[in-house]
């Protein structure tokens, strides 16, 4: 028998507001759970015991869908990975990086149960599946006991393992909008391991449409770089307009290394990590072009 | 700290019982049904030697809350024979020596069969795919995989005859 693990009490709501009801009445001692595979692990450095915690089970208020609507494909927070991974529409090459980023995630087994919400809620720097999203312009929907609320994906994460979510909140849906252009995608990711500990080295999305010969709407997002997943906002506007050549491509790519801030760690040194933002940058800009030639 | 009641179908049996919010799958398993062929090795879901299958896939019961099964259709190595029969995993496993130490093998028969029972045609790199959560410290990686895909040859023709 496990002894490290000491949560108080266990709460399974069936519906959101209910969920929110005990969010709100254990304040600090309430812990969301819904695959689990991040919140149980204990690993050296993360004081995750659970003393005193009440474990909040929102696995079971009807979140764990995948849909088709109107103005774009909706997923429920608690969806599992790989059922997001199988959902058709995402091996379109508009979405490519999205079903891509899935199957670079951990392992089979480990995305039967961790779920799209929770790998985002984590707020990991290296999260596999916030870099899709970013690149796909993705927003998610928060609910709170007073408000619901919508925000772009690029304002959810506001620090190294801290996200927007207020302590009584819950994030409950991933929109991806529909690309009304044709658009060509990839993701691509850097590291040793692929288990439940697979953090990135370096990871990267990227998104690409075209206006005629030139490149129209790009998107580069980086992980494992910096606090937090981002937008190589100024790597973006060297191709924005331009001819997606050689040259041009090599030139964002070198100034989403610029803008990267990576760490020294014992996985990697910080120079390694930014030199490979260059090459996956550059491997992934690629990538796009071809698919939307394709 | 209050337990909570669970009920949980394992290996076709159903029991019923009050866990404690911390208790996980494997513990449960293990300590109070008595089935130790589920192994525990790290406990953070890198070595997937507790591989079961929940629900029909392949899930690692170190990081799964008995709370969090509750209701769930439960598959252990114990409960994959026939009988006597061994599952034709069972049998590749030992044909293919693909066991020395045997701590892994439960994990990885269980990882197996939940690709044989969605694919029972799977190339090699599904396999590999399928069993890339199983580490081995003895036999290795080859015998399991080519012990996957025979077992996977032996039940198609099962079903062809």
């Amino acid at each position: 028998m496990n002894v490290t693990l000491k949560y108080e009490g266990y709460h399974r709501p069936g519906n959101v507001d209910q969920a929110l009801y005990v969010l709100t009445k254990y304040g600090d001692k309430a812990l969301v759970i819904a695959g689990g595979t991040d919140v149980l692990p204990q690993r050296p450095g993360r004081n995750n015991t659970g003393i005193g915690k009440h474990l909040v089970d929102i696995a079971h208020m009807g979140l764990d869908y995948i849909k088709e609507e109107k103005d774009g494909i909706h997923i429920g927070a608690a969806a599992t990975i790989n059922s997001v991974g199988a959902f058709p529409l995402l091996s379109k090459p508009s979405y490519k990086v999205l079903s891509e980023a899935v199957a670079c995630h951990s392992t089979q087994t480990i995305r039967n149960r961790a779920t799209i919400g929770g790998n985002l809620c984590n707020a990991s720097p290296c999260a596999d599946l916030a870099l899709p999203l970013f690149a796909l312009d993705a927003r998610l929907v928060i609910k709170g006991p007073k408000r619901e609320r919508q925000i772009p994906i690029q304002d959810f994460y506001i620090g190294a393992n801290l996200s927007a979510l207020d302590n009584n909140e819950i994030l409950v849906e991933i929109c991806i909008p529909f690309c009304e252009q044709k658009a060509g995608t990839s993701f691509l990711k850097l590291g040793r391991q692929h288990t439940a500990i697979d953090m990135a080295l370096v990871n990267v999305a990227t998104f690409f449409t075209m206006n005629g010969q030139c490149c129209d709407t790009v998107r580069i997002a980086l992980g494992s770089v910096g606090p937090v997943p981002f937008r190589a906002k100024k790597a973006e506007s060297i191709l924005a307009g331009k001819l997606p050549d050689k040259e041009n491509i090599q030139r964002a790519a070198k100034a989403a290394a610029e803008a990267s801030a990576p760490l020294d760690d014992i996985r990697a040194t910080a120079a390694y990590r930014k030199k490979m933002v260059v090459i996956l940058v550059r491997q992934a800009l690629e990538n796009s072009f071809r698919r939307y030639e394709a | 700290m209050k337990k909570i009641n669970i009920k949980l179908t394992v290996n076709g049996e159903q029991h019923e019982m009050a866990v404690a919010p911390a208790e996980r799958l494997v513990d449960v398993l293990r300590d109070r049904l008595g089935l130790t062929g589920t192994k525990e090795g790290c406990g953070e879901g890198e070595c997937g030697a507790c591989t079961i299958n929940m629900n029909g896939q392949a899930v690692l019961s170190c990081l799964i809350l008995a709370v969090q099964a509750d209701g769930a259709t439960i598959l252990t190595i114990e409960g994959l024979q026939n009988g006597i029969n061994l599952h034709p995993l069972q049998t590749a496993f030992l044909s293919e020596s693909a066991v020395q130490c045997g701590y892994c093998t439960p994990g990885m028969i269980m990882a197996g069969h939940a690709l044989i029972e969605q694919d029972r045609n799977p190339d090699e790199t599904k396999v590999k795919t399928c069993l890339a959560n199983n580490l081995c410290r003895c036999t290795g990686y080859e015998q399991p995989v080519k012990a996957v895909l025979k077992a996977a040859r032996e039940m198609r023709r099962e079903t062809d005859a």
